[in-house]
């Protein structure tokens, strides 16, 4: 008796573990590269065709990584309806009027790629390089423009945001809040400075002798997930004491 | 021969036993008892009740209702208080869904089998019944609706296996069709029911008018404010969100139902003339004379208790079970009040704007003097007194030379950057220990005195970490009569006051207010808010409106909801509904205030800053509408998650 409880112990599930990768990338239309996020800023949403007509099934999550791409390994294999959801750009499904399913079912099967292609609500542009100046803070040259031409989807600019981090993850998810800065847009005071350059500078003095990251996010009246569209990162060396 | 005889002998049990089957066991409550007397049916509302899903001093963010500790309450993630026990936002979904379709089970039992034995009762009799039910039913369905969005309507008593599963299986309804359906179900009630409950605690026509009042604010703010459509692609139900233009509509059955209300004789409560003891003593006045009281949930030593008072109590007066100090208001939520010291630019006046310096205040609590009777009932100031004692809270001393005043610490001035050790390196103060470890030093003063650098309640304490990490304490519903030995656990039953008249007013002023933006003039809505406000600020001792026309945006109305119902469970629905919480609460660190003694005169500053701790909530959007139990949708196929 003792025996067959120990050695039922030992078995492994008898059902072969999820092996399967699907791997891609969200393209941001107006660069034609992939779209630039924060942690957990855009989520890839899975329903499973394969078992009861997709009825009753539980969408799965997973999220696209702060560059654009994503993967997973360790899926069951199966037919699914994908789409990314929930980031700073023109949804791909709406299930009320106007009723939109841009989403892809694929057979995902060892590796399988996809390729979403999205228009942003703002594309966000470095210009020029970041300035350090002499007392230790960092100032930047940026400009925004409407990444979509539908104008469903073009909400009032809301604020720009220049966020500093220790990490390359620098973005609305993690930032120092004593350095970033963050400049507000009443109404449509926003909407002037579309295609403007503007400049913002860093708050506080930065410690010396170290790098960090910066990026500019900006964002609109996106009426749903209010996230923000970036530039992509960059590292600024500030100089020791 | 033998072996024949065990087959017949089984046999024959199996064909005695059928036989009997068709008696039901004596120890089973059955319809009949339940149905047919007065004392069956207090009995059978007592279960309805007991388990009606009411967010009191035993609910919290992480597992819902009917739980001991109250530390993570819900109040946490607005910005009226905070506590060294949640470190960031929630989404507070605590997967409310199986219990309330037993609740709505058992009341559409109550609706159907009731009739057949009516006959024992007269009808006014059955009727509160019926009603009563109804408003149950109701009060349930809204809190799953506030959650989900819409959800699945059950037509009445499901029986299983007698049902087949398909037929078991209901999908989500529209989320307008639950509000219109619970809309439809109270005025039924409302219809059915007395003017006067049957017992302390249970319902009348009045109470559901309330309700009511409440649901329909909730339903018109959906339709106005959100922005996320999603339908069930199978039925094309609206699970998510409201057409916009249904928002009038629901605005005016919330005004509706709220002069219905008024007709019952509810008014707020005035019994004392000392405006801070008679807002205070409202949450403990269980008497008739308590005219503002419309839903009160009581709790008593022998059969339901809670801890509220445990896990509020000031560090300095905590009972032997040890907690403390986890309800700590904060300065956001405190600065909404009049009666505060200010600049003339309207800042508060810890630094003079005039010098650009700290300003100096007798003793901690002369910064509070003049402040609005509701704050002093609804907050526990520094320097105030309570059972006796006064409330020892303190940053630090400040012991260097003050001939040309005290200049800033940094990030303490407007925008407040955030400070993490803002006082670590200035020679001229002594912190209290920011430790939970370390006892904080004892100072010597210039008259020859020493000091403890921290205070006996915070910040950063005395003894150990169970101090305000704010500087403040929530009084409302903290009891001052009980006695230490009483500050224990479970010890504490002051009732849970679920729903008042000021609720109604508030709810009525804002539908009002929804209504003259949405261009609507068949009553003088204006002056209906005008009046609501003014009646509550009133009783507040807050300042007045001067008139209508000072009513010049829907923020005058919530941020007197704020004031009016902080601490009590409901501004987190409010500030879902408004879906104002994703912008108000971004990478958020709440403000705190703390007072420092300055021993070259002997009085005290006061330090507005960041949370030192550095804490920053943010809500994110996909929170307004809850995801549902998972475990229920593999039971029931035909639900679609919300997104």
């Amino acid at each position: 008796m003792g025996l067959a409880l120990l050695s039922a112990c030992a078995k492994n599930d008898n059902y072969e573990e999820p092996a399967e990768t699907l791997t891609g990338r969200v393209i941001d239309n107006s660069t034609g590269q992939p779209i630039q996020t924060e942690s957990a800023g855009i989520r890839l949403r899975l329903e499973e065709q394969s078992w009861n007509n997709g009825q009753g099934v539980i969408p799965q999550y997973f999220n696209v990584k702060p560059d654009g791409t994503f993967n997973n390994s360790r899926l069951f294999k199966g037919k699914y309806k994908v789409y990314p959801m929930d980031g700073a750009f023109v949804p791909l499904v709406t299930t009320t009027t106007p009723v939109i399913d841009n989403s892809k079912t694929v057979d995902i099967s060892g590796v399988t790629s996809l390729e979403f292609n999205v228009d942003p609500f703002l594309k966000v542009e470095w210009v020029g390089e970041p300035v350090v100046n002499p007392d230790k803070t960092i100032t930047v040259q940026c400009k925004f423009t409407r990444g979509t031409t539908n104008p469903a989807y073009q909400f009032n600019v809301t604020d720009v945001f220049l966020y500093v981090s220790t990490t390359d993850f620098v973005s609305n998810a993690s930032y120092d809040n004593r350095f970033s800065n963050q400049v507000k847009y009443n109404g449509t005071d926003g909407n002037a400075l579309l295609g403007q350059t503007i400049s913002i500078t860093t708050k506080g003095t930065l410690g010396g002798s170290r790098t960090y990251y910066v990026r500019v996010g900006a964002r609109t009246a996106d009426n749903v997930n209010k996230r923000y569209n970036y530039n992509t990162p960059k590292p600024v060396n500030i100089p020791g004491a | 021969m033998k072996k024949f005889i065990y087959p017949l002998l089984i046999l024959l049990c199996i064909v005695t036993a059928c036989n009997k089957l068709g008696i039901l066991p004596d120890n089973i409550v059955q319809d009949k008892d339940a149905f047919a007397s007065t004392g069956g049916v207090t009995a059978y509302f007592a279960g309805l009740y007991n388990r009606l899903p009411i967010e009191d001093f035993k609910y919290n963010m992480n597992n819902g209702y009917n739980q001991f500790n109250y530390i993570p309450n819900i109040n946490n993630l607005t910005g009226e208080s905070m506590s060294r026990e949640v470190g960031g936002a929630s989404a507070a979904q605590t997967g409310y869904w199986g219990d309330a379709y037993v609740v709505i089970r058992n009341a559409n039992y109550f609706l159907e089998t009731m009739p057949a034995y009516a006959f024992n009762f007269n009808q006014s009799q059955v009727n509160q019944w019926l009603g009563e039910a109804r408003f149950i039913r109701s009060f349930t369905y809204f809190e799953l609706v506030k959650r989900y969005g819409g959800v699945p309507i059950t037509p009445g008593v499901q029986y299983y296996p007698q049902q087949g599963l398909e037929e078991l299986q209901i999908p989500r309804s529209s989320e307008q069709q639950v509000y219109d359906y619970i809309g439809k179900d109270l005025d039924t009630a409302i219809m059915l029911m007395n003017n006067t409950s049957e017992q302390r605690g249970r319902a009348n026509k009045f109470i559901a008018a309330a309700l009511k009042s409440r649901v329909m604010l909730f339903a018109g703010s959906i339709a106005k404010y959100n922005n996320k459509n999603i339908s069930d692609p199978a039925t094309g139900a609206q699970v998510q969100g409201i057409p916009a233009t249904e928002a009038v509509r629901y605005f005016k059955e919330c005004y509706a139902a709220a002069k219905l209300v008024e007709t019952g004789g509810y008014a707020l409560y005035r019994a004392s003339a000392n405006k801070e003891e008679n807002y205070y003593n409202l949450f403990f006045d269980v008497s008739s004379a308590n005219k503002e009281a419309i839903f009160m949930k009581e709790y008593s030593d022998l059969n339901a208790v809670h801890s509220f008072d445990l896990f509020a109590i000031p560090n300095q007066m905590k009972g032997k079970d040890g907690y403390s100090s986890y309800m700590n208001p904060t300065l956001d939520y405190v600065e909404l009040f009049d009666g505060l010291p200010r600049n003339a630019d309207g800042s508060l006046k810890t630094i003079d704007a005039t010098t650009g310096q700290y300003a100096y205040y007798d003793n901690p609590y002369s910064f509070f003097q003049n402040a609005e009777p509701r704050l002093l009932a609804t907050v526990l100031m520094p320097g105030a007194t309570f059972k006796g004692q006064v409330i020892d809270i303190r940053r630090g001393i400040y012991k260097g030379d003050i001939a040309g005043g005290i200049n800033p610490f940094p990030g303490s001035v407007s925008p407040f950057p955030n400070t993490t050790n803002p006082y670590a390196n200035n020679p001229n103060i002594v912190p209290a220990v920011n430790s939970s470890n370390l006892p904080s030093p004892m100072v010597d003063l210039p008259n020859g005195q020493k000091m403890n650098a921290g205070g006996l309640s915070g910040t950063y304490g005395t003894t150990g970490g169970s101090v305000t990490i704010s500087g403040f304490f929530q009084r409302k519903y903290l009891d001052q009569r009980k006695p230490v030995a009483d500050v224990i656990v479970n010890k504490s039953f002051q009732p849970w006051m679920e729903m008042r008249y000021a609720e109604v007013l508030l709810n009525r002023a804002e539908a009002d207010y929804e209504l003259i933006t949405a261009g609507q003039n068949d009553v003088d809505y204006r002056q209906d808010a005008y009046t609501c406000i003014n009646d509550i600020r009133d009783r507040a001792g807050a300042t007045l409106l001067a008139s209508a026309a000072d009513l010049t945006s829907i923020n005058v109305i919530r941020n007197e909801r704020r004031k009016e119902l902080g601490f009590e469970n409901k501004i987190w629905w409010d500030i879902k509904r408004w879906r104002t919480a994703d912008a108000e609460i971004q990478n958020r660190v709440w403000l705190v205030l703390n007072p420092i003694y300055v021993a070259a005169n002997g009085k005290y500053i006061f330090d507005k800053r960041r949370y030192e701790g550095n804490q920053q909530f943010t809500f994110q959007s996909m929170w307004y509408y809850e995801q549902i139990p998972n475990g229920e949708i593999t039971k029931n196929p035909k639900l679609v998650q919300n997104q």
